[in-house]
């Protein structure tokens, strides 16, 4: 009885509705509990709000308890059901696997997803670092599937700072296809005294240890940043000036173990307009064999000083501005600036030897090195990317000159005007005088006519004489 | 008519109902929030990384399933703090331990956990060809694996693991002993076996190792301080004594025999065999047609001998051998062609000779090979 009551005042629509097949009866206010009934318990909203105290009670006490055994995070992400919960929850993976048949390398990489590992040796280079991003942002292969890898060795200026603000915008970019993948930036020094200016880069007498820390440098990023993920890797000189876009896919397609394309420079129009820069990529030719008999074990043969007369034919003069950018040429040594490898000639131990490897080393002994491993080394001839022209101390020098003859000439120029202007002061205005005794002659015509007229030819000797006499004068 | 639950059951509540919830839920909640192996994530999130795409050499954090993960970090890796010292565990040097692996060996693994070098400090790196026997060995070592870093004692956990599977066909397709050490099978074995020892070191070496020991899937017994025995000499390359053990019918005990014949230091002998050979022949070591009079490793033994005494080497074994990380660095790798003659093992200490790093070899201290 006293629940039936307080049902009605819970639900007083109950009522109404109670009835099963749903028709309103005519006695619709025959409520069976229609009597007064004394209130023996508490009124319901007050013993919700009791409840309610005595829930919340319950809840912090068990709160209290469970933050005193001290577990204050993982309460947080129960109670926030784990969508606060952070990395700490996470796990954690401690084994990979791979299968490095899948990581071959093909035509159509990027179909495939291949993974390219894109490696770049700095020093120095702070001031390249704004035109390499913007190759950067620029590549047409998707930039997920790129991962950057950076050697800073012995930088005096500020090549890591610049890099890593340059790094971390482009991974911050909004377009989602900016970003690239995973992006290392190796420290390391090899405390070397050779100067990275380009005259002392290019003399014949530093090269061979050069060109062996050279190639130390690229061996410690390679081997720091080579993953068993990686498809391809791509070899890129900081300082290439022009480079299509679409060079990735362009070098993948002739799937080949290691392939190079032809690097020129632009020259200033006094030097011819442009000029093969890497002379690193060659074929291997009989005198170069034999000269290389005749030298001690650590000698290393560079290309493109007089000192060592190879006669390889290179790759760079065999260039054609309009011959097929597809054909390929089979090469021995190549160069540094663009070369993209398949990674698999890496993982079979293909390297830049920081020795005398067969008498070369750096670049051009890793094309040898492949080459003795049976893979393919193949330079494009015709398909061109443009260094940036960096003049010489003698272009320098030469460029001093060209500007002060320029300036003597400007100078020249300017006094010769000066003294023409002085000419025509001096003897006036030729010109002027012209038009002036043009008009007197026409004038005397005119008079001449009318005494014609006048005197009816009788003084025509005279009219003659006197414009004679004019003729005369103005001469 | 339904009658409204909650207050009639309050209502009946009794007080000490309402403590006995309380205390179960308390229960449940600490069960449910207490981490079912405390410490496991703090000891080795120091170390691992936030995204897949990182040096496999440590741990990293798998996201949420459907979590949207965003480009990986910019990181920095400063080699110039990377040290190689005589005392790896006071400096924690990461070390990396590699493994080309065709038959697995229970007494191997258990070995490997036997090492007292600290674990957290220990990635393991595997190569095993893609054939019937490498499948098998995998899945094995994959037991194994699963055993140790998901249910084995904390210690026991290793930093990092990595399984590659080979891309390249195997030369020969039995391991079995006879056929393996074939002097005709020799080359085309040890070409393989370079190939997959340079697979394995470039893909897992990364920015932080500082030393790289090789140790063969078939070496069952080692010091359980192999790491800090051979580090603390301080050299770039370093080589244990390779034996085995076998049953003497003669004495009717177990005995040991030399094992592996590959380090030596050079003769005028093999320098002259080598000059009138062609470029892509090989000088190999324990067979009888090719006589080269070098000084082996395995017969420098003296019993009772300093187990440290230090020799020079031109020739070394991949069995168990300490390498600094830098002589990789540098590029010295096992050739898989004729290098100076030599093939893999012994073409790296060439190679790292050629860069400069001397090899050495430990005569008196030696680590035991599995007897078939």
């Amino acid at each position: 009885m006293q629940e039936h009551a307080y049902a009605s005042i819970m639900m007083p629509r109950h009522h109404s509705s109670g009835f099963s097949n749903g028709y309103p009866r005519a006695d619709t206010f025959e409520i069976s509990p229609h009597r007064f009934q004394p209130r023996a318990t508490l009124p319901p909203h007050r013993k919700r709000k009791r409840t309610a105290i005595r829930v919340g009670i319950a809840v912090v006490v068990i709160l209290v308890l469970v933050l005193w055994c001290g577990q204050p995070k993982s309460v947080a992400s129960l109670i926030s059901l784990g969508i606060l919960s952070g990395y700490d929850d996470l796990k954690l993976e401690t084994v990979r696997y791979y299968d490095l048949s899948n990581v071959q390398g093909t035509a159509r990489g990027w179909e495939r997803e291949e993974r390219i590992l894109l490696c770049v040796p700095l020093r120095d280079a702070e001031q390249h670092l704004p035109m390499f991003f913007s190759h950067l942002k620029n590549f047409t292969y998707p930039h997920n599937l790129i991962d950057l890898a950076f050697l800073v060795s012995d930088s005096k200026d500020h090549t890591l700072e610049s890099l890593t603000e340059h790094l971390e915008a482009i991974q911050a970019d909004p377009d989602p296809k900016q970003p690239y993948g995973e992006i290392s930036i190796i420290e390391k020094d090899f405390g070397q005294k050779v100067n990275q200016d380009v005259e002392s880069r290019h003399g014949f007498a530093a090269q061979a240890s050069r060109r062996k820390l050279m190639a130390q440098a690229r061996n410690w990023l390679l081997s720091a940043a080579l993953r068993p993920y990686h498809s391809w890797v791509y070899w890129r000189d900081v300082d290439v000036e022009t480079a299509p876009f679409t060079i990735l896919e362009d070098l993948m397609r002739h799937n080949k173990d290691v392939i190079v394309p032809n690097v020129w420079r632009p020259l200033p129009d006094w030097l011819g307009g442009e000029q093969p820069y890497d002379l690193n990529s060659w074929q291997e030719s009989e005198t170069a064999l034999a000269l290389a008999d005749t030298l001690d074990e650590d000698a290393v043969i560079v290309e493109g000083y007089a000192e060592y007369a190879t006669w390889r034919p290179h790759l760079a003069y065999l260039r054609d501005p309009y011959g097929d950018p597809d054909m390929e040429m089979e090469i021995d040594g190549v160069g540094g600036v663009s070369i993209l490898a398949k990674a698999k000639v890496f993982r079979a131990g293909v390297h830049f030897p920081a020795f005398s490897f067969e008498k070369h080393a750096e670049t051009e002994g890793f094309g040898k090195m492949a080459k003795r491993m049976r893979f393919s080394v193949v330079g494009l001839p015709h398909y061109t990317i443009w260094h940036l022209y960096e003049p010489s101390v003698d272009d320098i020098k030469h460029m001093e000159e060209m500007e002060r003859e320029r300036i003597a000439r400007e100078k020249e120029e300017e006094e010769r005007k000066k003294k023409e202007a002085q000419i025509k002061e001096e003897f006036g205005d030729a010109n002027s005088q012209w038009e002036q005794d043009k008009q007197q002659m026409q004038d005397l015509k005119l008079q001449d006519r009318g005494s014609d007229k006048e005197a009816a030819g009788l003084n025509q000797g005279a009219a003659a004489k006197a414009a004679g006499a004019i003729e005369g004068q103005k001469n | 008519m339904a009658r409204p639950m909650g207050s009639v059951r309050l209502k009946k509540a009794n007080p000490s109902t309402l403590i006995l919830g309380a205390v179960l839920c308390i229960f449940i909640i600490i069960f449910l929030v207490s981490p079912s192996s405390p410490a496991s994530a703090s000891r080795l999130s120091i170390v691992s990384a936030q995204h897949h795409l990182s040096p496999p050499t440590s741990p990293y954090q798998s996201p949420r399933s459907g979590a949207v993960q965003g480009p990986p970090p910019v990181t920095r890796y400063n080699l110039n703090k990377v040290t190689v010292t005589s005392d790896p565990v006071r400096n924690q040097e990461h070390i990396l331990i590699l493994t080309p692996m065709a038959r697995f060996y229970q007494e191997y693994w258990d070995n490997l956990l036997r090492l007292n070098y600290p674990h957290e400090l220990i990635t393991l790196g595997f190569i095993l060809p893609k054939t019937k026997e490498g499948n098998q060995a995998t899945s094995m070592l994959q037991k194994q694996i699963q055993k140790t870093q998901n249910h084995g004692p904390e210690k026991d956990r290793f930093k990092s693991i990595i399984i590659l599977r080979q891309d390249f066909d195997p030369a020969v397709v039995s391991q079995d002993e006879s056929e393996r050490h074939k002097l005709a099978n020799q080359k085309a074995r040890r070409e393989v076996m370079a190939k997959a020892r340079n697979s394995l070191l470039f893909t897992t070496l990364g920015p932080s190792t500082s030393w790289v020991l090789w140790l063969d899937a078939d070496i069952v017994e080692t010091a359980p301080t192999l790491i800090q025995d051979l580090a603390s000499h301080d050299k770039p390359i370093i080589v244990a004594n390779c034996f085995q053990k076998y049953y003497d019918p003669e004495s009717k005990k177990m005995a040991e025999r030399p094992y592996d014949f590959n380090s030596w230091q050079d003769s005028e002998t093999a320098l002259k065999m080598a000059e009138q050979m062609g470029p892509d022949d090989i000088l190999l070591e324990g067979y009888a047609e090719l006589a080269t009079y070098r000084t082996l490793l395995a017969y420098m033994s003296t019993p009772g001998g300093s187990k440290d005494l230090v020799v020079p080497l031109d020739g070394v074994g991949g069995t168990a051998l300490l390498v600094k990380a830098d002589v990789h660095r540098d590029g010295a790798m096992f050739p898989p062609f004729a290098f100076y003659h030599l093939i893999e093992s012994e073409g790296f200490a060439k190679m790292a000779k050629r860069l400069g790093w001397q090899p050495y070899g430990l005569p008196n201290y030696k680590v035991y090979h599995y007897n078939e």
